[in-house]
C-alpha cells in the first residue's frame, strides 16, 4: 500500500510540474504608420496579427475618405466643391460631419471643422514659423462657422455653403478611426486589446487577467511618455489635447495647433493639456479640443453636459483638476513634476 | 500487508519520476528568471518592416545604422542604448526623442516612415496620452 501510494505521488507531482505553463498570456504587439502617425495595437488573441492587419486596413480606408493632406478622397471632394455643389459621401463620412456639427452645437462654436482654411494658413506642420498677419486672419474668419456644412441626410450628401471653406477633420478623424478599430476588435471576438493613434487611446475590455488597463495622461511639459496622473479603465477611450503636441515658438510666445475658431487664434484660455475619458473615442477627440478651447470653467461645464464622459484640465500654472466621477480611477502623478492636484469643493 | 520490499523496477520508475520533477522544478524557475532579466532588444523598422533586432546588452562598441527612405538617417547603438543621432527630415523630432534606454521606449521618424524601440514593457502604465 505504501509503495503504490509512492507511486500514485510521484506520477501526480511529475504531472502537475510538467503541466504547469506560462499562465499569463503573451500579447501581440505592433506599430504602423498611419494618419500621418504612430498606430500601436496590443491584442490578446490567437489570431492577433490578422486582426491587427485588419485594424490597419480599416484605418487606412477611413484615413483615404477623410483626409485632406493627400489627394483623393471625400473630403477633398467637399471642399473643392464649397460654394457650388452637393457632394455624395460614404456613410462613414456622413456620420463624422453629422457628429462634428453636434459637438459643435454642445460646445457653442468652441469645436469647429470649418477651421481648415485658417489651420492652412497657420500651416503649423510644415516647420514655418510664420504668424499670419491679422488682416488675413480676419477675412479667414469669415470662412468659419460650422453652420454651413449643409447635410442632406435623404440624399446623403453634403455640401459647403460658401466658396473658400475648408473643412477639416484632423480634431475627429482619429477618434471615429478608434472607434472602428473596436468593432473589428469585437467582430473577432477579442476581448482585450486597446489600440494608440498617436496618442489617442481605446480600451477594449481590461487587460485578461481582470485588471483595468492603466493608461497615463500626458505630462505637457515633460518628456513623450511622461505623465502627471493614471487612470484605471475598461472599455474606455482617452483622449488628450494640448499646446504640446503641434507648435512653434516665435519672439517667446508658443502658437500651438489648437485654434479657436472664434479668434483665428491659438486657443488662450488658460490651459496646457485637457484629456477625456469617455465610452467612445469620436467624443473624445472631439470634447477634449472643444474643452481646451473653452478653458477651465467652461470646459468643465461642457463636459457636465454628458453622461458618462470624464475629464482632466491641466492649467497653465500647473494644476490639476478633474470631473466628479474620475475620483477613484485617478491617481494623481505629478508632484514630482511640478504639478498641484486641486479638489474641486 | 506490511512493507513491501521495493523491487529494483519500482526503484528505476521512481527515479525516473523523481528526474522529471527537477527537470520541470529547473526548467520553470529558467523561464521565469528569463522573463525578468531578458536582455533589451532593440528594433529598427523601416516602412512598417523590421529591418535590424539588436541585443543592447551585447553591444561593446558603439556602432552606427545608417537607414534611407524618405529622408536619410543615423541611428546610434551603444551598450544598453539607441537613439537618432542624424537626419534631415524637416522637423527632426525623431533625433530631438533623444536615448531610449528602457523596456517599451520608442522614438520614430514619421516622415521617412522608420521607428526604433526596445521590445516589451516593464512600464507602470500600459500607455500614456499624446
Amino acid at each position: 500500500m505504501t509503495k503504490s501510494f509512492l507511486i500514485i505521488l510521484c506520477v501526480l507531482l511529475a504531472v502537475s510540474f510538467s503541466a504547469c505553463s506560462n499562465s499569463v498570456a503573451t500579447p501581440y504587439e505592433n506599430e504602423e504608420f498611419a494618419m500621418g502617425t504612430i498606430i500601436r495595437q496590443r491584442i490578446y488573441h490567437d489570431n492577433a496579427e490578422d486582426i491587427s492587419r485588419q485594424v490597419i486596413d480599416r484605418i487606412r480606408k477611413i484615413e483615404d475618405r477623410m483626409t485632406i493632406n493627400k489627394a483623393g478622397g471625400e473630403i477633398n471632394k467637399l471642399n473643392s466643391s464649397a460654394g457650388k455643389s452637393f457632394v455624395e459621401l460614404s456613410e462613414d463620412t456622413l456620420f463624422v460631419l453629422n457628429k462634428a456639427k453636434e459637438i459643435s452645437e454642445l460646445s457653442q462654436g468652441a469645436f469647429d471643422i470649418t477651421v481648415g482654411a485658417l489651420v492652412k494658413e497657420w500651416d503649423i506642420s510644415s516647420g514655418n514659423s510664420v504668424v499670419p498677419s491679422q488682416e488675413r486672419i480676419h477675412s479667414l474668419l469669415g470662412l468659419v462657422d460650422y453652420a454651413d456644412i449643409i447635410i442632406d441626410k435623404s440624399g446623403s450628401r453634403a455640401k459647403l455653403e460658401n466658396t473658400g471653406q475648408i473643412v477639416d477633420l484632423g480634431g475627429i478623424a482619429k477618434g471615429f478611426a478608434g472607434d472602428e478599430a473596436i468593432k473589428v476588435y469585437r467582430e473577432n471576438g477579442v476581448q482585450s486589446a486597446f489600440i494608440s493613434l498617436g496618442g489617442n487611446i481605446v480600451a477594449l475590455g481590461g487587460k485578461p487577467d481582470g485588471n483595468s488597463w492603466k493608461i497615463g495622461i500626458r505630462d505637457p511639459r515633460g518628456a513623450e511618455d511622461s505623465y502627471i496622473g493614471i487612470v484605471s479603465v475598461k472599455d474606455k477611450a482617452i483622449v488628450s489635447s494640448g499646446d504640446y503636441e503641434r507648435f512653434f515658438e516665435r519672439d517667446g510666445v508658443r502658437y500651438h495647433h489648437i485654434l479657436d475658431p472664434k479668434t483665428g487664434y491659438p486657443a488662450d484660455s488658460g490651459l496646457i493639456g485637457t484629456t477625456i475619458i469617455s465610452d467612445f473615442s469620436i467624443d473624445a477627440d472631439a470634447l477634449s479640443t472643444a474643452a481646451f478651447v473653452l478653458g477651465l470653467e467652461k470646459g468643465m461645464d461642457l463636459i457636465k453636459k454628458f453622461d458618462g464622459v470624464e475629464a482632466v484640465f491641466i492649467t497653465d500654472d500647473k494644476k490639476v483638476y478633474i470631473t466628479e466621477g474620475l475620483k477613484g480611477i485617478f491617481e494623481f502623478e505629478g508632484t514630482g513634476n511640478g504639478y498641484e492636484y486641486v479638489e474641486k469643493g | 500487508m506490511g512493507m513491501n520490499m521495493l523491487k529494483k523496477g519500482d526503484a528505476i520508475l521512481i527515479g525516473v519520476f523523481a528526474v522529471v520533477i527537477v527537470i520541470s522544478l529547473i526548467s520553470m524557475s529558467i523561464f521565469k528568471n528569463s522573463g525578468e532579466n531578458a536582455h533589451k532588444i532593440a528594433v529598427i523598422k523601416m516602412n512598417d518592416r523590421v529591418i535590424k533586432k539588436i541585443d543592447l546588452d551585447t553591444v561593446t562598441e558603439p556602432m552606427e545604422i545608417e537607414v534611407s527612405g524618405a529622408y536619410n538617417e543615423v541611428i546610434l547603438v551603444e551598450k544598453g542604448r539607441i537613439r537618432f543621432k542624424e537626419a534631415d527630415c524637416p522637423d527632426k523630432l525623431c533625433v530631438k526623442f533623444g536615448w531610449l534606454s528602457e523596456k517599451g521606449d520608442m522614438a520614430a521618424c514619421i516622415p521617412n516612415n522608420a521607428l526604433i524601440k526596445i521590445e516589451g514593457s516593464d512600464k507602470k502604465v500600459d500607455a500614456v496620452t499624446n
